[in-house]
């Protein structure tokens, strides 16, 4: 039982950071049909950017952070500008390839900047583990969640009432009716890549406070969002938020239990053995729209 | 032939503009069309003609299929504004409601009107026109929590319409509002269209194949076939033009409805060149 509330609890609060990285996969892929397959480096980019704040440069946190969002709003919007804008109106496949190369350039690119293999971040939630029954959690868990949350109401609020949140989700469904209203759709783009950059920074900045930074893990994050956006639905953000969760739990329970009957990395193979079994009865996920596309 | 007298000032004038798609295919071939201050202008023709194109080519849209004006010039207030983008023209005050219900489907319907108003920043005026477009469209009241998606054709063509209003243009384009509706409600949005020219003084630049319904409320028509204007005139000169009349009406000489069992097929239709 105790094992049992561990492992919902790490799995839930795991998930979420999961869903925040897919929100932002499902934004770019909303507002401009492109498949951002850079994000798992997007969230190893970010990563290291808070250890050279926060370590390298020693600042405290309530500057480090605020600083290291700002430079995924640069980030986003400098890809945005140099690598997919020039693309526009070409085939999707190469806005694709673009975005894989990226994924590449990004990560010889941290390669290059911080050549050490790991380092972790100070931590940034209080340390003491909290009891809840006979329970023991790492009170960080329950922080990232909370955060979590925050972030997801705050991202519902401007996608239901902001003027721009508004126009992002009509982009999604009539590019080319946006336009007729005198709207301007790069300015879309580049925020839904900025949105989804501070995305992947906030999930980068939990997963490598709680844990280490390093790349492997980092860039796996990226294929685990993959796995929630394909489990949910590639363009609905509601999957994305329910679909986190699920792989999270699914990869701390499963995992936790089957690991001790099956082999040690179980774990790490659930989430996409949940891709391949969804793919087979939910080609458009849990909560995807059906779609004819002519190939 | 009766020549038209000039209307009012001039606002949008395009001078013998051509487009070309692609480079190589020409569908407009020197096309001149005025659209003075505050009236409503049709601009009839069969498929095919270059109508939606020549909205495409005012609205700027025309660069995301590929097209371009290659010759001649749009001009708005004097200002030529054939190499502008679409964002810019919309700034100035010309918006286009696309041909075929281009509705946000997964938006309500309230959500989709506020698009409309996008590049405006007064929340206040927005509301006011929200509410000005609900006098116009009672109907959309009713809806506005609604999923567009799931609204009636008619209901979607008012929608598109609204939001066009919303962005309290200076000249609103309709490409073919007409398109798929039923007669009834056909005559209802034209009453509408009607009126909001009237109150707003909104030019309208009216794209329409139902001749008919058009020249009712539009003062002055163009009949487009082949990527040329073939003739113009005020709408009550079209209306009694025997060649409208006959191929795009349907009536004969006589006013009554021809048979076209006795006529060759290649009769048929108006040959204008």
């Amino acid at each position: 039982m105790t094992e049992l509330m561990q492992y919902t609890i790490t799995g839930l609060s795991l998930g979420m950071v999961y869903s925040l990285i897919a929100l932002g996969f499902v934004l770019i892929w909303k507002s401009s049909g492109v498949a951002n397959l850079a994000i798992g480096q997007l969230v190893l980019f970010s990563s290291w950017f808070t250890y050279g704040m926060l370590v390298q440069a020693g600042l405290p946190p309530w500057l480090g952070i605020p600083l290291v969002i700002i430079f995924a709003l640069m980030l986003g919007w400098s890809v945005e500008r140099l690598a997919l804008r020039p693309l526009i109106g070409q085939p999707i496949l190469s806005l694709i390839a673009v975005t894989l190369g990226l994924a590449y350039f990004i990560e010889g690119l941290v390669g290059i900047i911080w050549p050490k293999s790991l380092a972790s971040l100070p931590p940034l939630f209080p340390q003491e583990p909290l009891r809840i029954g006979s329970a023991v959690i790492r009170q960080e868990f329950l922080w990232a969640a909370v955060i979590s949350i925050v972030l997801f109401v705050l991202l519902s609020i401007f996608f239901k009432y902001h003027r721009m949140g508004i126009a992002m989700r009509a982009t999604a469904d009539d590019q080319k009716a946006v336009q007729a209203c005198g709207i301007p759709v790069t300015r879309i783009f580049s925020q839904s890549w900025m949105f989804a950059c501070v995305l992947a920074a906030v999930g980068g900045i939990r997963i490598s406070s709680i844990g280490n930074i390093s790349k492997a893990p980092l860039v796996e994050m990226g294929l685990k969002a993959f796995s929630v956006v394909i489990l949910g639905g590639l363009d609905s953000f509601l999957g994305a938020i329910i679909a986190g969760p699920i792989i999270g739990l699914a990869e701390t329970i499963g995992g936790g239990y089957l690991s001790k009957v099956a082999w040690e990395g179980v774990r790490e193979v659930i989430p996409f053995l949940i891709i391949i079994i969804v793919m087979i009865f939910k080609p458009y996920g849990l909560f995807g729209e059906k779609r004819i596309e002519r190939v | 032939m009766p020549k038209c007298t000039p209307l009012a000032t001039k606002m949008l004038k395009l001078n013998n503009i051509e487009v070309t798609y692609l480079n190589v295919i020409r569908v407009l071939h020197g096309v001149s069309i005025n659209v003075p201050e505050g009236t409503i202008v049709a601009l009839l023709g069969a498929n095919g003609a270059g109508k939606s194109t020549t909205l495409k080519a005012i609205s700027g849209l025309l660069r995301l299929e590929e097209g371009e004006v290659t010759d001649g010039s749009i001009e708005w207030n004097g200002e030529r504004i054939d190499k502008k983008s679409a964002e810019e023209i919309g700034k100035l005050g010309i918006v286009q409601a696309l041909e075929g219900r281009h509705v946000f489907q997964h938006l309500t319907t309230e959500e989709n009107l506020l698009v409309g108003a996008f590049n405006r920043h007064n929340r206040q005026e927005v509301r006011h026109d929200l509410e000005m477009v609900y006098t116009y469209f009672p109907r959309l009241k009713d809806l506005r929590h609604n999923i567009a998606g799931y609204l009636s054709g008619g209901e979607q063509q008012m929608l598109v319409i609204g939001r066009a209003m919303m962005a309290t243009p200076k000249l609103m384009m309709l490409d073919e509002p007409s398109l798929g509706l039923a007669p009834l409600l056909v005559e209802e949005i034209y009453e509408i269209i009607k009126r909001f020219n009237t109150e707003q003084k909104t030019s309208v630049l009216l794209v329409e194949q139902n001749v008919r319904v058009a020249l009712s409320i539009a003062h002055y028509g163009y009949v487009m076939e082949n990527g040329r204007i073939v003739l113009d005139g005020t709408a009550d000169f079209l209306k009694n033009n025997e060649d409208i009349k006959e191929f795009y009406m349907g009536l004969s000489a006589l006013g009554s409805r021809k048979s076209y069992r006795e006529v060759k097929h290649y009769k048929r239709r108006k040959r204008w060149l």
